[in-house]
């Protein structure tokens, strides 16, 4: 079996759409998800959104998002059967896999550099609760120097 | 001919005491600091679901903010870019608004 990967799909349907039909359509995706192996991570439903730019008529739309782990090829089936749907007025599919990968590896290097060099300073390598207070008032007292130097800069 | 060189560097002179003067000008009027908006906050990833965290870099006129503006280095620039490509994708936001 090839390799799964996670997509994300986006679809719109126009506001004026039943629960039925929202439902039906999610089981035909599901149906071609079914046929790939692929599961579903988490249907989430935005609700009624304005949207950005009229598509076929449509000011409003609903939005759809469902998180799928499964095959390349399914994406390829998806996005064809979705063209076909007319209530459907816009999808996408991205994959988000990678860039979850990055993300996460980033923020675990951070947090390990952070550790290390805050042990070789001779600190436990979390900060306490006590520092993370004394931090944010800090940050308080810095707005006030930099909103007056760069008022006499000009 | 010697008059003709004699121009020539002058005027070139003058265009770089020109250039150095505006260089300096616009140090000394226009400086801001520059920082990078995703580093300093720690932004891994650059969803483009999220409206909110794209909106500061789409001015008025619905164009990806060039980043000698926003001051966002290249690296979340390139990540930016792509969430707001894809944003506009899936009308979250708008490609152009007269």
């Amino acid at each position: 079996m090839s390799t799964v990967r996670q997509y994300e799909l986006v679809y719109i349907v126009p506001p004026e759409t039943t629960e039925e039909a929202l439902a039906d359509l999610h089981a035909q995706i599901a149906a071609v998800t079914d046929r790939f192996g692929a599961t579903f991570e988490k249907t989430e439903n935005w609700g009624r959104r304005k949207l950005a730019y009229e598509i076929a008529g449509h000011r409003e739309g609903v939005y759809v998002l469902e998180v799928i782990n499964g095959p390349a090829a399914m994406t390829a089936e998806l996005d064809r059967r979705l063209r076909v749907f007319d209530i459907v007025i816009r999808h996408m599919i991205v994959r988000v896999d990678e860039q979850l990968q990055i993300a996460d590896r980033a923020r675990t290097r951070r947090k390990e550099s952070m550790a290390s060099r805050r042990v070789r300073r001779g600190l436990p390598p979390e900060p306490t609760e006590q520092e993370r207070n004394r931090r944010l008032e800090d940050s308080d007292e810095l707005d006030g120097p930099e909103m007056g130097f760069r008022g006499g800069d000009r | 001919m010697s008059e003709f060189e004699g121009r020539g560097r002058g005027g070139r002179g003058g265009d770089k005491d020109k250039d150095d003067k505006k260089g300096g000008a616009r140090r000394t009027f226009f400086r801001r600091r520059r920082l990078c908006k995703f580093c300093v906050e720690k932004i891994d990833y650059i969803g483009y679901r999220d409206v909110k965290l794209l909106a500061p870099f789409i001015p008025e006129r619905g164009k990806i903010q060039p980043r000698r503006i926003s001051g966002v280095c290249a690296t979340h620039q390139r990540a930016l870019q792509v969430a707001i490509k894809r944003a506009r994708q899936i009308a979250l936001v708008p490609y152009v608004t007269d």
